[in-house]
């Protein structure tokens, strides 16, 4: 008896004392991760017969870290892209945040639950969406599936009918609703993997790749989804993709990893302010003229009346450049940023070379 | 050695171009299949063990049935019953027939035989090169053991004479073959069913119960003679009959019986085969 | 509590239920999986009326107890094999790693895991072992005993096969292993035990769990027996907590797909 009030105290004080933590912060991080390690251990196979005969007989181990020692905080309500070159580390990270991996090292918790100890109580709150795996049952309509996951989440049938109602009106589900989804396209079923997610209206979102393999219009209702969720509901946002568009229109913060760390770790409009010191002009003139040769202009190409220019804003003024040239003369113009996706590649390319030596 | 470690599909079209014999495709086929398998040399040797549960629940039952020491049962003694049935078994689990039939049907059932029909090789003589490149290395592992545990457990065959191993040697492949050779038949209705494992197992239950845990004189006479005309005949009784109880003129029997159900077996799954791919190109799958 | 474990059987529920709905979506490859397989077991019949022309007894068993044997493992097997059949390839899902998916449900991984698919010709198994015990001539009592036995039995032979499968975690070659030591088994399983003496008995008693799946309650439906049919229940459910804790220690190792990536 006495030990029973003893937990129970404890739990009731756990509980306000979290209570407390949560007003004096105002938001709590929604996801917290501190020195994050993950080693695999592989096994090495020589070539050929001999090292089939060596491996069978003396196998030899090597260790992979896949993640080193990663730290990061994320707050509620935030949308955070989080990527990296392909074996980054990016899906080990993801997967040890939603309890599917055991970390080797350094410590994790989402919305205050460590995934590796509590993993149940942390699924009740989280959602998942991995582009590339399904969770669907393929025979069954979305209608059937929804209600699946409605009793694996413990919602009760009628607020399971209602959400479903809800979330199909939002996300025009409508017309496929029950159809088997083996018989869908790839966006609809997709749409219907987001859906599936939301269901027990997760408070953190994990999202791996969602937009893989999309046709641009339902790429862009994909990304559109994902950006309500977060204004309606407050949801945090964790993406992980290859799409540049994805991490553009998604997402205000980015973190970069590379071989297993991070090596960036930065809000979006920063990041394109650090790098955006660059702007590309391409100029249509009437006729063929001289183009300007000041310092802080590079030509970049020059075909006839055509030419594309790169302005250095650190060195010229871009008014200044503006004026260099022959502005009677122009037909067309057009000012743009150097894409997001260079930007990227340029980080990757510069740490990947960096930690390779 | 290069050459060799490619995968089979992709090298052979350009060997078509040399001049060669017409089997040399299907010789490279079965050489890059054994190669490879000698690497799942390992994952075999753990297959024993189903074999050793088999033969040991063999043993004792016919410890079990035989009362006296010189008794024989349908004119087998104990030793040679035993040994029929490690023979069988071991042709049984040396060869792993089932994986041509499940080949044949995921290839068709998953689409794949778009492609492999298109190859310059026939598929079916194709799935059968591999095949025998994989029963190539599991048979003599099994060979061995078989040899091993026999001689352990029953002691040498009765009346064993080491000239007469080419003869059974022979007499086994070509029991493989054609069993190979119905499984892909039974394989390719895949084209007109959805599933034809079914069929699998009643023929595999065929051959083992009439044909590999007993010899076939055990039989009622009128049965028997109906026996002969299965498979059974040519598949496991023939081979394991003569390695139990060597005849010369039983070999000869046996061997001409292959012969014959050999032709008829590949002009059956040939013609099926034809018949499977003009389905398919009139259905487009 | 109780509602926890009334969500988690309503989702295994679902689970199986969905299984078997995707299986039939063709009926004529169901029905002819399922009647193939009554036939396919029912020509091993053969066998034994060949044997018993022989002899009048083997092992201690006539015909009847032979009827009983098949029975009870045709059906424990096919139980195990509706409801739980991907414990029987779960090395390939270990190694290959695909739990993620059961991972990040609020549910038990295991129970998830293990009803995630069925094998339709199990339900051949399951009549032709139910048919069997119907016709081999038991006492009412009996029949509902060799049920009982069934549930016992098909317990037995899942923990068998997880507890093995589960090593997966921490062998790679597990894979043929597992799937040889649960096929030898059913092969024991099949024949009389009283043609074993020695070592091997022992062996079938304590090593592989024939013993427990099928012997012993052969010889409680031939004459009751209390202590054995309490140390049946009681190894069933020993036998499901060891390899429980095994697969949940294991669990710590999975590593997911990203091995797989890492080789590349």
């Amino acid at each position: 008896m006495g030990i029973h009030l003893g937990v129970w105290n404890m739990a009731v004080l756990f509980y306000i004392i979290r209570k407390l933590v949560l007003r004096e912060d105002g938001v709590m991080q929604a996801i917290h991760v501190e020195e994050l390690e993950k080693t695999f251990r592989v096994r090495r196979k020589e070539k050929g017969m001999r090292g089939s005969v060596q491996a069978i007989l003396r196998p030899q181990t090597e260790e992979i870290r896949a993640v080193k020692g990663v730290s990061f905080g994320v707050d509620a309500g935030e949308m955070l892209a989080f990527i990296g070159p392909n074996g980054a580390g990016k899906s080990t990270t993801i997967k040890m945040l939603t309890g599917i991996l055991y970390p080797d090292g350094g410590r994790a918790t989402v919305l205050g639950i460590d995934p590796a100890k509590r993993r149940r109580q942390l699924a009740y709150q989280i959602g998942t969406v991995f582009g590339q795996k399904e969770q669907l049952w393929t025979h069954l309509t979305p209608y059937d599936n929804f209600r699946f996951f409605g009793a694996i989440y413990d919602i009760p049938e009628k607020e399971t009918e209602r959400r479903i109602g809800e979330l199909a009106e939002r996300f025009e589900l409508g017309e496929f609703i029950n159809t088997p989804v083996r018989n869908l396209s790839l966006g609809q079923r997709i749409r219907c993997e987001i859906v599936a997610s939301l269901l027990h209206k997760p408070q953190v979102l994990f999202l791996d790749e969602p937009t893989i393999g999309l046709d641009p219009v339902v790429k862009e209702s994909v990304r559109s989804l994902i950006r309500q969720m977060n204004r309606e509901f407050n949801t945090t946002i964790f993406l992980t993709s290859h799409d540049v568009g994805d991490i553009e229109k998604i997402c205000k913060r980015i973190i970069i990893v590379n071989a297993g760390q991070i090596v960036l770790d930065d809000s979006m409009e920063h990041l394109k302010y650090h790098y955006l010191h660059k702007k590309i002009v391409e100029v249509k003139m009437q006729e063929e003229t001289a183009l300007p040769q000041v310092e802080g202009i590079t030509i970049l190409k020059r075909k006839g009346t055509h030419a594309r220019l790169e302005v250095d804003t650190g060195r010229i003024e871009i008014g200044d450049a503006l004026r260099r040239i022959n502005a009677s003369d122009v037909e067309d113009i057009n000012i743009s940023n150097v894409p997001l996706e260079n930007i990227i590649m340029d980080i990757y390319k510069a740490e990947g070379r960096d930690t390779a030596s | 050695m290069d050459r060799q470690e490619k995968p089979a599909g992709l090298n052979v079209g350009v060997l078509e171009k040399r001049w060669r014999l017409p089997g040399r495709k299907y010789r490279v086929i079965y050489r890059s299949v054994l190669m490879e398998n000698l690497q799942y040399a390992a994952n075999i040797a753990l297959g024993f063990f189903g074999y050793f549960v088999f033969i040991f629940i063999f043993v004792k039952l016919w410890d079990y049935m035989y009362r006296s020491p010189g008794e024989l049962i349908a004119g087998y003694s104990k030793e040679q019953m035993i040994w029929y049935v490690m023979m069988t078994e071991m042709m049984w689990f040396g060869s792993n027939a089932s994986a041509v039939g499940r080949q044949v049907k995921t290839d068709i059932r998953g689409g794949n035989i778009a492609y492999l029909m298109n190859k310059p090789y026939h598929y079916t003589l194709y799935i059968l090169a591999k095949y025998t490149g994989e029963w190539s290395i599991r048979l003599p592992m099994y060979a061995g053991l078989a040899a091993v545990i026999g001689t352990v457990m029953v002691g040498p065959v009765p009346g064993f004479r080491l000239i007469t191993v080419p003869a059974m040697a022979l007499c086994i492949v070509l029991g493989l073959t054609i069993n190979a050779v119905f499984k892909i038949c039974i394989g390719l209705l895949s084209f007109w069913i959805e599933d034809s494992s079914p069929f699998q197992w009643l023929y595999d239950k065929l051959l083992l119960v009439v044909g590999t845990v007993f010899p076939v004189e055990i039989f009622p006479k009128a049965w028997q003679s109906f026996f002969k005309l299965t498979p059974i005949y040519t598949v496991c009784y023939g081979p394991a009959k003569l390695i139990v109880d060597f005849q010369p003129e039983k070999c000869v029997e046996i061997l001409a019986a292959q012969g014959l159900y050999l032709a008829a077996g590949c002009i059956l799954m040939f013609s099926v085969y034809r018949k499977g791919v003009r389905k398919l190109y009139v259905n487009g799958g | 509590m109780l509602t926890a474990v009334k969500n988690q059987v309503r989702v295994c529920a679902l689970s199986i239920k969905y299984n078997i709905m995707r299986e039939m979506l063709n009926q004529v490859t169901f029905l002819m999986n399922v009647t193939f397989m009554i036939l396919n077991n029912a020509s091993i019949l053969i066998q034994w009326f060949i044997l018993f022309r022989l002899r009048e007894e083997i092992g201690g068993y006539t015909m009847r107890e032979i009827m009983v044997l098949w029975g009870l493992t045709a059906a424990s097997f096919g139980l195990s094999h509706i409801l739980f059949a991907r414990v029987y390839s779960l090395p390939e899902l270990i190694v290959s790693g695909k739990l993620d998916s059961y991972l990040v449900q609020p549910k038990s991984v295991l129970l998830g895991v293990m009803t995630s698919s069925t094998d339709v010709s199990a339900i051949g198994d399951l009549l032709y072992g139910v048919i069997l015990l119907m016709v081999a001539g038991l006492s009412v009592r009996g029949f509902l005993f060799s049920l009982l036995f069934v549930v016992t039995g098909a317990v037995t032979l899942t923990a068998f096969a997880l507890l093995l499968g589960s090593l997966a975690f921490w062998f790679v070659r597990v894979e043929m292993l597992s799937g040889q030591m649960v096929m030898g088994l059913v092969s024991f399983a099949t024949y009389p035990d009283g043609i074993f003496r020695g070592i091997s008995r022992f062996l079938l008693y304590f090593i592989l769990p024939v013993g427990m799946v099928v012997y012993h309650p052969v010889h409680i439906l031939v004459r009751f027996d209390g202590g054995m049919l309490f140390t049946v229940l009681v190894y069933a459910c020993l036998l499901s907590a060891a390899a429980a804790a095994v697969f949940y220690r294991g669990l710590r190792r999975y590593a997911s797909s990203s091995l797989m990536e890492a080789r590349m």
